[in-house]
């Protein structure tokens, strides 16, 4: 089943799949992706915002919306390729449903990942319009146009996530994909302050981590300052490439331990 | 018979690590023809079944299905393949009828196709009733019967059921007995396994009968019941035997009682001491089972 063409019909079959559940479930799923970053917006926004003013010379708020972006895009992306995933395969045995129809074991994961980024955009674009209309976002085009960006991310995260679930045991595996990857994303990738106050080697650590690039992009293109296109061709080559490795290791283990 | 089989196995074996499951097995399964696979937990039945699926790779041997090695095996072709697996994998929170639905889209059938043949094979299934009811509202019986439609959705050529009836009711298990032989009739192949050996009596015309990874026998219910337990069963409660100890009688002893397989029961019955006391039936397909792959507890 490995030689197949891919069939896009079958992947957004899968794709059909979680969009019906998520309807069913919208709000616990809405007050997760969105509610949980925009919660973190107006803590920091309001907490930390009162004691600075400025971050590089830039406005605070405004600073920490594209932070908050790029962390409910990275959130909601890992959640829903991790523990989402995982229940699908593990407890509701819904792949092996869907694994018994032609579609491929390579189309069910593509399926899983464009959900899963869908989702994640959902969650971005949420935080994107809480911090416009609060006044964060200063360069509402820039914003539009790292919309793209975004995506090509959460792809990234999602299939991070995905090699996580392919080689997890149990939901106890999970303990440690979010305490080592998001956790660190979160804090070490220039959600709240610039990188650069961090230690060398912590900085090193932080550019591994795809939040780092995602928020070099997206950054500047919120506030409307100017960001060389060059460093635009690294940042996204970089997601991607990780996007590839991540993919094709999760499509390996899972074939290894679904069908051998 | 047809003569074009729908799978034909040779030599098909499987390995996990230093355990072999399958241990070279043959078997065929022709179209409009239901063959059973039986075995105790841990026989190789549901490995075998994930192979013919295409969901386990075979360690050596051949497979093919519609004519085709499965490791080749087209998505038209996959596409000809129903499976009811044994646990039951429905998506819980959402309708019976967005279940069926769902799974057309799977085999990208049209959405017309879809919302024509959903209907029917809920009223074939008798679920009619229980459209728009999410599923983890329905019963047991209910789910597995769903779980029967959801592999009829592509009109499949090839009906795989393994344990299709485990833990119903005799009513459904009735219904179901019952629209499987109407799936044979229409010329669909089925490829069952079962605990129950009525199961496998009223529905299979051949019957597989595998352990430890290797078929042990194979034949129509009737012949396996001819070849190893005659027609009938005598059970001799203890301590009483029958007086000819010289091999003459086909016997297994089963702890409180002894068990003689005989086509006349007249014969043997005149071999016992007057006052023993024995109960006397047809023999049957659990006797050949039981049998076959001895009475030892399997552990899974």
């Amino acid at each position: 089943m490995n030689t197949l063409p891919l069939g896009i019909s079958h992947i957004l079959a899968v794709f059909y799949r979680q969009y019906i559940v998520w309807r069913k479930l919208i709000w616990p799923a809405m007050v997760t992706n969105v509610g949980n970053p925009v919660l973190f917006l107006f803590a920091f926004g309001f907490g930390l915002g009162r004691f600075i003013d400025t971050m590089s010379g830039v406005d605070y708020m405004s600073f920490i919306v594209p932070g908050m972006i790029a962390y409910a895009a990275m959130f909601a992306a890992s959640f829903e390729t991790t523990i989402g995933s995982f229940t699908r395969y593990f407890l509701l045995k819904n792949w092996d449903a869907v694994l018994a129809t032609p579609v491929s074991l390579r189309e069910l994961l593509m399926g899983e990942v464009l959900w899963a980024s869908c989702k994640a955009m959902i969650s971005a674009i949420s935080v994107l319009v809480v911090g416009w209309l609060w006044g964060g976002i200063p360069s509402p085009a820039g914003a539009l146009i790292s919309l793209p960006f975004i995506f090509l991310s959460a792809i990234c995260f999602s299939c991070v996530g995905l090699t996580a679930t392919a080689y997890a045991s149990g939901y106890e595996f999970f303990s440690y994909f979010f305490t080592f990857w998001v956790t660190p994303m979160f804090v070490f990738c220039g959600v709240f302050f610039e990188i650069s106050r961090f230690p060398e080697a912590i900085q090193i650590i932080a550019w591994i981590l795809p939040m780092t690039h995602i928020i070099a992009v997206i950054r500047p293109l919120c506030l409307g300052l100017p960001i060389d296109p060059i460093m635009i061709f690294l940042h996204t080559t970089y997601m991607f490439v990780l996007c590839v490795i991540a993919f094709s290791l999760a499509h390996k283990k899972m074939r290894q331990k679904l069908f051998d | 018979m047809d003569a074009h089989p729908v799978v034909v196995a040779s030599g098909l074996t499987k390995r996990y690590g230093d355990v072999e499951a399958v241990k070279g097995i043959d078997f065929s399964v022709p179209s409009s023809s239901c063959v059973g696979l039986l075995g105790p937990n841990g026989a190789g039945k549901s490995t075998t079944m994930r192979m013919i699926m295409g969901l386990s790779t075979l360690t050596g041997g051949t497979m093919n299905v519609f004519g085709e090695p499965i490791q080749k095996l087209s998505r038209e072709n996959k596409a000809r393949i129903g499976l009811v697996p044994q646990e039951t994998n429905l998506d819980p929170d959402i309708s019976v009828v967005e279940n069926l639905e769902l799974y057309g889209r799977y085999y990208a059938l049209p959405i017309d196709i879809i919302r024509e043949r959903v209907p029917r094979l809920l009223d074939f299934m008798q679920l009619s009733e229980k459209s728009d009811a999410p599923v983890n509202t329905l019963s047991g019986g209910m789910k597995r019967r769903l779980v029967i439609a959801r592999a009829l959705i592509n009109d499949p050529d090839l009906v795989i059921l393994d344990e299709p009836t485990t833990g119903l009711d005799p009513q459904a298990r009735v219904l179901i007995w019952k629209q499987l032989l109407d799936l044979k009739k229409q010329g669909r192949a089925l490829l069952l396994t079962t605990h129950y050996m009525d199961e496998a009596q009223q529905l299979c015309d051949n019957i597989i009968v595998v352990d430890g990874g290797s078929v042990l026998d194979e034949g129509t219910p009737r012949e396996l019941i001819d070849r190893h337990v005659k027609s009938h069963v005598i059970e001799v409660k203890k301590p009483h035997v029958a007086k000819s100890t010289d091999g003459k009688w086909e016997q297994e002893d089963i702890g409180e009682a002894i068990l003689y397989f005989v086509h006349n029961p007249e014969d043997l019955i005149a071999d016992l001491p007057v006052d023993a006391t024995y109960l006397q039936r047809h023999a049957n397909l659990e006797d050949v089972f039981l049998r076959i792959t001895g009475r030892t507890l399997r552990d899974n």
